[in-house]
This record gives structure tokens, sequence and C-alpha cells, in this order.
């Protein structure tokens, strides 16, 4: 117990709370001025500060669309694999392959894919008479919400097909013995049966998601305008790039309240013993 | 073993560096770590090192080429350590103010002073400005980035055109090759940053400035105003379609694979562009229009807390010297002193006379985005409104008053 406090200590007590003292300082890291105690200023601060809404608007509209496609299309390519007979090996290492790729890399990937002149997609859809403006003000937070899916659905299948070989037999042999139709089989057995491993699913891809940075930081910098500022963007921005880390401190222990709001919701629903009766 | 030596240049450091102002370079050793950025300019220098190591074997020079993204965060890293990652580093010139400011970097008048025949004053008026902070220098000028048109000779002489010294000549020509699968211009217009860099050329066309002489923001013009409109007006009508998120790469790579006929850029792209591709050769640089460029430039300055700041000044004295600058500039690099833009020897064995005179020309008078505290926050801040004006989310008025009026509150906090 004690090496393990210790370790805690160190590796997570520490740098919490030393942050936790920052956003109660106006510490920068240039300019002449020494830090000061300024108590729940930064925190004041953020309600009139226009672009963190915007961006916490866009971070959370992020998460729960790019969280909802890609359980649902997981849920459906789980169950697919699950049939498969032939070759299945094979398919699951193919389509897991999104899942290796450092996200950075996926971003520049998309910048250059989607690139009206220079890229194979516009092309494309060139050839069938359509334009579209990927990065443009109405569809740069949807292609980005897309890039995700690409990569991280994977994850949710690979959870979620975990979850499904694991269940028992009998309750599915029950229902067709009982003429369930595939539909109600779904709904009646899988479904509550699946909902732990959904839970757990749902839960670690979404804090992954709230920590999207690298994709916008690839393709649109926040732009068109603010369309793309997601929170992890902005607190970057300000602090290490403006340096006002007292400020970027204070966004950041927001974001931790809404995450572990979430979470919570999340875990209740889910994840508690009598949740999965 | 990099880490062994710099420990061992940097125990002295507290009792030596104090008294080197005018100590006599050739002394100097030990191992010097720099941070550069992966650009042309870099390899240049590395080229360099050999003949360095002739006249200085004691200092082993090792260079690290870094993206830009990520030079910044290990800078302020390693000035903020107590064992630093780096003992000479390359400025950007929107750091310069914070950097000096907060104490971060090494005065070097009395170094400049120790040395017969440098010739400080040699180096381009707009540059040795940026680098002196209250009077004080604080780093040399490495190359520089001053914005120019880098334009299709081909296409200009057969369309009957003349490079553009206006806003509208420049819509008009760029209205007249974008024809075909190659449009008029490949513009960045990026937000942040990249956006500002290049609509600060549209803005001095116009006549505009963005600051006073005092320092305060001076945006809020019907001039600015003009500008954004020219530049909004010139991307919708003549820029790739679908290139709101470009930036720099974006716009070099259309034009050097024919898909645009010219673009606002930095004046180093000519021989880069000049050098490869179906379209080498057919590239001329000429001043923006309306004559005064946005300035960038890149310095080098030693860090307060270096741990051979000898070593790393006998290394800077050595390159930016004027028979070391004129190596350079034939190899390729981008120029910073007067002479050797003026040097027919250069202009032979470099790129030729026009392409260098021009270069001058546009140093002349080119001023840099944002001078003062805070400068890379204000920038920021300015490019965004910029863009969410091209997308079409704010009206042209709206943008201007708002980026002037954050503009004001960024250099003010």
């Amino acid at each position: 117990m004690v090496p393990l406090g210790l370790l805690l200590g160190v590796i997570v007590a520490y740098p919490l709370g030393y942050s936790l003292w920052l956003s109660l300082t106006d510490r920068r890291i240039v300019g002449s001025k020494d830090a000061t105690f300024v108590g729940l200023d930064q925190y004041a601060g953020l309600l009139d500060n226009a672009a963190y809404g915007v961006a916490m608007r866009n971070t959370i509209v992020f998460v729960v669309v790019a969280v909802t496609l890609e359980l649902v299309l997981g849920l459906a390519l789980a169950m697919a694999l699950q049939r498969q007979r032939r070759a299945r090996d094979l398919t699951r290492a193919f389509l897991l392959t999104p899942m290796f790729v450092t996200p950075i890399a996926v971003g520049l990937m998309f910048r250059f894919l989607l690139n009206e002149q220079l890229g194979a997609i516009p092309a494309i859809l060139d050839n069938v008479g359509l334009d579209i403006d990927f990065f443009g003000p109405t569809l740069a937070l949807p292609t980005i919400i897309a890039i995700d899916v690409w990569q991280w659905t994977p994850f949710m299948v690979l959870l979620l097909l975990a979850g499904l070989e694991s269940l028992p037999r009998q309750p599915f042999e029950a229902a067709r013995v009982d003429g369930a139709s595939a539909w109600m089989t779904f709904r009646r057995v899988t479904l509550p049966l699946l909902k732990p491993a959904i839970g757990i699913a749902v839960l670690l891809r979404a804090l992954d998601a709230f920590k999207v940075f690298e994709y916008v930081f690839a393709t649109t910098r926040g732009g068109p305008g603010d369309a793309t500022e997601t929170i992890q963007y902005q607190i970057y921005r300000t602090g290490f790039q403006f340096f006002r880390i007292g400020e970027a401190a204070a966004m950041a222990f927001v974001l931790i309240a809404v995450v572990l709001v979430l979470a919570t919701i999340l875990y209740r629903r889910f994840l508690r013993p009598e949740a999965s009766a | 073993m990099t880490l062994t030596l710099a420990a061992c240049g940097g125990d002295g450091d507290g009792s030596t560096n104090a008294s080197t102002g005018s100590a006599d370079a050739g002394a100097a050793s030990g191992t010097v770590r720099v941070i550069m950025e992966e650009v042309p300019d870099t390899d240049i220098v590395k080229e360099m090192l050999p003949a360095f190591q002739q006249a200085h074997p004691d200092v082993d020079v090792q260079i690290e080429a870094l993206p830009y993204d990520q030079m910044r965060d290990r800078i302020v890293s390693s000035f903020l350590a107590s064992d630093p990652t780096y003992d000479l580093i390359v400025v950007d010139n929107p750091w310069m103010h914070d950097f000096a400011q907060a104490g971060f970097l090494e005065p070097l008048d009395d170094r400049i002073a120790a040395i017969d025949g440098y010739d400080h004053e040699d180096f381009s008026q707009p540059l040795r400005d940026i680098a002196s902070v209250d009077g004080t220098t604080y780093a040399v000028p490495f190359y520089n980035y001053a914005l120019a048109l880098v334009y299709r000779k081909d296409l200009y002489e057969k369309a009957g055109l003349e490079p553009p010294t206006s806003l509208e000549e420049l819509k008009a020509a760029a209205a007249e090759l974008n024809e075909g699968g190659r449009a008029g211009i490949a513009m960045q217009p990026q937000k942040g940053y990249k956006i500002f860099e290049e609509w600060a050329n549209y803005l001095f066309a116009a006549g505009g400035k963005i600051q006073n002489d005092d320092g305060s923001i001076a945006l809020d013009s019907p001039e600015a105003r003009e500008a954004l409109q020219a530049y909004i007006d010139i991307y919708r009508e003549s820029a790739p379609k679908n290139s709101l998120n470009w930036a720099f790469d974006e716009a070099i790579r259309s034009v050097s694979a024919d898909k645009a006929s010219q673009l606002i850029s930095y004046n180093w792209t000519l021989p880069t562009l000049n050098a490869e591709g179906d379209q080498a050769g057919n590239f001329a640089l000429a001043e923006v229009p309306g004559g005064k460029a946005a300035l960038g430039a890149w310095f080098w300055g030693i860090p307060a807390n270096s741990a051979n700041k000898d070593g790393a000044w006998a290394f800077v004295s050595w390159l930016t010297d004027k028979a070391q600058e004129k190596e350079r500039v034939i190899a390729g690099g981008a120029p910073v002193r007067d002479s050797v833009m003026q040097d027919e020897e250069v202009w032979e064995q470099g790129f030729g006379e026009e392409y260098y005179t021009t270069v001058a020309r546009i140093l002349e008078d080119a001023a840099p985005l944002a001078n003062g505290p805070n400068a890379e926050e204000m920038i920021n801040v300015v490019g965004e409104q910029l863009n969410a004006a091209v997308a079409g989310q704010t009206s042209v008025d709206e943008a201007i008053s708002t980026a002037a009026q954050r503009a004001q509150e960024t250099l003010d906090k």
C-alpha cells in the first residue's frame, strides 16, 4: 500500500495539485510580471470568454456525434465479424489497422487526401460531378468527426467483438426456440447482455475523444473562424503558444469537471451491477 | 557523449562567461547544441559545418532540426531548465520581444563590438531593428523571409502582363490567368498566422498599417477594410476552390505542380521552385503589389542559460561575418547583409542580379507583423478574424473592428 500510495502521489497527485495551484494564479511563462494569487479570477474569466464556450460546445458535439457513430458502426461490424466463417483473422487484422497510425499522421494524411488540387478524394468525387468543400464553414467539424470515426471505429469493433464472443449461448438458443425474430433477439437479448461491454467501450472512447487535438492541429487550426476550435487545442494555444499557464490550467480543470460528470453518468447507466441486471 | 561534453563546457560558466564580452572567439571550445528549423536554409548551414570545423577545431557544433511547430515549446523548456538542452537557438521575429523581456536571451552588443571588421551596420536595417529590444541587441540576423510575389514568367509574358503594382492590378492579373485547371493565384487563408502574414501585404498595398509608431494598434481603418475586401474578392475569383484551410505547404505545391500561376510567399521559395519540378526555371520574383512587404526573419540568439556561450558566439560570429555570409548566399541561403546583395560575384555564382536586387528592394521597407509584447497571440487573434471573414462567417467591417479591438487587448495584457 505504501509504495503504491507514494507512486500515485508522485505521478498523479503532485502534478494535479500543482496545476490546481497554477489555475489560482496569473502565472505566465514569459512577461515581466511575477505570478500572484488571484483566487478564482481565472475561472470567472472563462465565464466571459466566448471563445472558450464555443470550444466547449464544439468539443461536446464532436464527442457525442463521433462516439455515437463509432458505436453504431462498430456494433454492426462486430456482429458481422462474429458470423464470419472464413478468413476471420485476416479481416480482423485488416479492419484494425487505422488504430495503429499515430493521430497526427492521420490528420496530415486527410489534410492532403481531401485537398482540392492535390488529393485523391476530391479527384474521385469530381468524376461523378461532386464538389465538396471539406474544410469549409459548414463541413469542417463533420470532416474532423469523420476522420475520428475512420480511425477509432476499429477500437469499438475490438471491444464489442470481445464482448459478443464472451456472451453465454443459452439465451440465444432459448430465443430461437421461442421463435424470436432477428430484430427481437438483438433488442431483447444481445443489447442487454452486451450493456457492460458497450458501457466500457463508450466510456473509453468518449474520454479519448475529449482529447481531440491532432486532427484540428493538422487540418484547420480551429478554423474556418472558430468552427473547429476544440478545448484541447485552445488549452494548448493558451498555455504553450501564448504562455498563459494559469489560464490554461483553469481551462483544463473545467474540462476535468465536465469529463467527470459525463463519466459518472455513463458509469451509472451502463456499469453499476444493478444497471446491467 | 553530447551531454558529458556540454556539462564540461557548462561547469565553469558563471565565472568565465561573465567576463567574455571581449574574449577572443578563437579560444572557444566544447560542444554547441543548436536548435534549428527543418528548412532549406538550415541544410545550407549544415553543409558549411566542415569549413567551420577547420577554422575552429575545438568547437563541436551539433544541429538538431525540427518542424516549426515543435520549436518554440522546446526552446522555452530549455530556457526554463536548470540544465539547458540548447546552447544556441534560432529566434523567429515574433518571439524576440517576449524572449528578450523575460531575460531568456544574452545581450550581444559587447560581443558584436569586440569583433574587428564585423560591420554590424551592414545587416539590413529592418532586420537589425527587430533584434534590438529597448536599445539592446539580443540577436543577429540569420536569414530573411520577407514576402514577395512569386509568379510564372512564361504565363505573364504570354498574357502580355507586367507584375502588378497595386491590388487592382493583382486582382486583374489573377483573374486573367485563372483558366482551365490552373488557378490565377494560390493563397494561404488558413486561420491564424498564415492568413495574417499574407494579408498584411494587401494591407500595406492599400496604404494601411498594423501598429502606430507608439505601438498601439492601427488596424481599425478604411484601408484595412479595403485590403480585406480585395483579399476576399481575389480568393473567391481566382484562388483554387475549397482552399480555405490552405497554408504555405499547399500553396507552394500548387504552383510547383502547375495548378496555380503565382503566389505571395517567402522570397527564398524562388530558388527552390526554379530548381525542381516541370516548371523549374519559369518562376520569377517581384515585389508585392504596392512595394511594402510583410517581413519575417530568423535570428541567432544565445540563451542566457546556454552552457557554452563562447562556443555559440564563435559559431555565430563566424557564420554571419561578411565572407561566410557570401558563401551561404551563393549556396542558396536567403541574404541578410546589404553588401552581399550588391556583390557581383554573388550575382554570378548565385541566382542572378535581378533576384538579389529585388530582395534588396523588398528588404528596404519591409515591416514585421507585430512589434512588442505578446506578438504571437496578437498575430493569432487577428488571423482568426481575417479567416472568419474569408469564410463568410463575419462581415469585413465586423472582422476588422473585432480584430483591432482584440489585438489591442492582447498587447495590453
